[in-house]
């Protein structure tokens, strides 16, 4: 009875020992992973940070807008602190993952595999919406600089109209992209664009009727005048 | 250049004089400036030989047949005398960006292939040019051995905004040299100078469009060349509407004015008080058409500037001019006045922030025409009553601003 005792302690101390030592160069490879990959993490936060401190990032920042809407979100960090924190942050991420994948558990294989084939997804996404949002700034701006050349006093909400749409047209691209209900979002989005288009339709043509009559008889009678010309030469 | 254009120069075997005609679309008045300068090539220089060379930008109104087709049959009708040389014409489309300064490229490279003595290049819109203007512009290059003749018109007391309150003012202050019409569109200059242009890689920016006639004024300056300028009595365009092609036409020329900033800062910065060039010509009193200006129209622009387009201004401008701006534009358009002070300040500001792009270059310049239409409308209100000399003389006081403020620019140059 005692021998049958003995065999199963040493037979299951056995199994434990052996599932330890087979666990225990994967502890010690994730810890390794982990190290060197805070390491790398850290010497490409710096690396980048001086690059876009050398570059002048934060002046670049400021003449797209970044700047602005970053203290609009909130942050009261630089966009060059923010960038190259941002791949500290992305790298840390990839060396848990990498990590616990040195652990080779079954549980946390299939995750980290489907996490990896959604990654480029991510980054595809996150890129369409900052090209959006500086795109949508740069228009924005232009638009209202125009308008403002071309002395029209719905200059601001023109300007917000196109910086607006353009936002919400990235940001469909990049929610489809990112596979999230994608057949939902391009109705919404038909939708809301037909939408806006018509309410703009019956605006101008029952609502602004007496508007659009008021601005063409202001603009004959000016004309008519031979008001609101110069004739001096700038040059 | 073309094989057919390099033929014809090559079948001219050098010229000593050579005029250049830029045009585009100028039908109605091409006509009567090739004949002016006929006559004026005839009369002044008979016994050289010289080029008419017609720069053109694609005209589809028979600009192009038009000069081919305009001679003087009987010169005796105008002259004593008669040329030695008949005057060879050149008609040739330019190639590159579409804009006045892509024509003016052409035009200096066949003074380099013809290898000139002196240039001389004239607006094809003019309406007053007469065959003076070929003596005035090409005899200080010929006799006195001057570069680079500038023009020296009379014009309205309104016309010419943006020279009149920024490029001759800052041109000034900066290089040192009172040359009033630095943008005035027709020069005459020595055939080195020409080849000295095209030595220069800017085909591709602002001065390819209308920047080149402040490039071509500020290199002659800036490189040290000999530098007067000529009377040449009024100047009287075609008639068309100047509000049609401000945006680009002010942007274009300011890019340029502050491109060149950057180019020549270790000039401008040690540069002192400015001087007079030399003056030729003889001058008189002309009777100018009036010209109307809406000045309801720019200060209700510059206001909505103020409304709307405050948050670039900020970027820009310090916060106490921000405020002076602010405070304007509250005022009525009976009460609306744009001190000087505040402009130099407005300008040097553009300027510096240009220098170091903190704003997209492009919408920077856009955003200061409400500010100028601004300063336009409160120069026009002041000086209603005035006559052209006292009108002449606060443009020397402006002028003055410019040239006592500069430190505040070179400062602010230096630390952003």
């Amino acid at each position: 009875m005692g021998e049958v005792w003995r065999i199963a302690i040493t037979g299951s101390f056995n199994k434990f020992l052996g599932k330890v030592l087979t666990f225990l160069p994967n502890l010690l490879a994730m810890i390794t992973i982990l190290i060197v990959g805070f390491l790398v993490a850290w010497i490409i936060k710096m690396v980048l940070l001086r690059f876009l401190k050398a570059i002048q990032f934060d002046r670049l920042s400021e003449k797209w807008g970044l700047t602005y809407m970053f203290s609009k979100g909130g942050m009261s960090y630089s966009p060059a602190h923010l960038f190259s924190g941002f791949f500290y942050w992305i790298i840390v991420l990839i060396t848990l993952i990498l990590g616990i994948n040195a652990l080779e558990l079954t549980a946390t294989q299939n995750f980290i595999a489907r996490f990896f084939n959604y990654l480029p997804h991510l980054f595809a996404a996150l890129i369409i919406l900052v090209i959006g949002y500086l795109i949508a700034i740069f228009l924005g701006q232009a638009v209202l600089i125009a308008a403002v050349n071309a002395q029209m006093e719905s200059a601001r909400l023109l300007s917000r109209v196109i910086r607006w749409f353009i936002i919400i047209l990235s940001l469909t691209m990049a929610l489809s992209q990112l596979g999230i209900a994608q057949n939902v979002i391009v109705a919404a989005f038909t939708i809301l664009f037909g939408g806006i288009v018509l309410a703009l339709a019956v605006a101008f043509g029952w609502g602004g009727r007496e508007l659009a009559r008021d601005f063409l008889e202001k603009l004959y009678k000016r004309k008519e005048k031979g008001e609101g010309t110069d004739h001096i030469s700038h040059i | 250049m073309e094989k057919s254009l390099q033929s014809q120069l090559e079948e001219i075997k050098g010229a000593d004089i050579l005029i250049g005609i830029p045009s585009y679309n100028n039908i109605s008045t091409i006509g009567h400036v090739v004949r002016a300068v006929t006559a004026g090539l005839a009369k002044y220089f008979p016994g050289a030989k010289a080029v008419i060379f017609n720069s053109d930008g694609g005209s589809t109104d028979g600009t192009q047949e038009e000069v081919k087709r305009v001679q003087i049959e009987d010169f005796s009708t105008i002259l004593t005398s008669y040329p030695l040389h008949p005057v060879h014409k050149i008609v040739t489309p330019y190639h590159g960006v579409p804009g006045k300064g892509s024509a003016f490229r052409a035009i200096f490279e066949a003074a380099g292939a013809l290898n000139v003595k002196a240039c001389a290049v004239v607006d094809s819109d003019l309406r007053s040019i007469t065959p003076e203007w070929m003596d005035l512009l090409l005899t200080p290059v010929i006799e006195e051995g001057f570069d680079y003749v500038a023009p020296l018109y009379a014009r309205h007391k309104f016309d010419g905004t943006i020279t009149n309150s920024i490029v001759y003012p800052l041109t000034r202050a900066l290089y040192g040299k009172r040359v009033r019409q630095p943008i005035g569109g027709d020069f005459g200059f020595s055939g080195d100078l020409a080849k000295f242009y095209l030595t220069k890689d800017v085909w591709e920016t602002d001065v390819a469009r209308f920047g080149i006639d402040i490039w071509m004024t500020t290199l002659a300056v800036a490189e040290g060349y000999k530098v007067c300028q000529s009377y040449l009595g009024a100047k009287i365009h075609d008639a068309k509407d100047p509000g049609r092609d401000l945006g680009p036409m002010f942007a274009q020329v300011v890019s340029s004015v502050f491109w060149l900033m950057a180019e020549y800062q270790h000039l401008w910065k040690v540069s002192k008080e400015s001087q007079e060039v030399p003056t030729l010509g003889f001058r008189y009193e002309v009777g100018l058409e009036p010209v109307s200006v809406n000045t309801d129209g720019m200060i209700e622009n510059f206001r909505l500037g103020v409304r709307d387009l405050m948050e670039i201004w900020r970027k820009i401008l310090l916060r106490e001019t921000v405020l002076w701006l602010e405070s304007i534009g509250r005022l009525s358009n009976e009460a609306f006045s744009f001190p000087q002070d505040l402009w130099v300040r407005v300008v040097y500001n553009f300027a510096i922030a240009y220098y170091k792009g903190s704003v997209h270059r492009e919408h920077l310049l856009k955003s200061m025409i409400p500010l100028y239409l601004g300063r336009v409308a409160s120069f026009v209100k002041e000086n209603q009553e005035s006559s052209a000399r006292e009108v002449e003389e606060k443009v020397e006081d402006l002028c003055e601003v410019f040239e006592e403020m500069k430190p505040f620019l070179i400062e602010r140059w230096t630390t952003g």
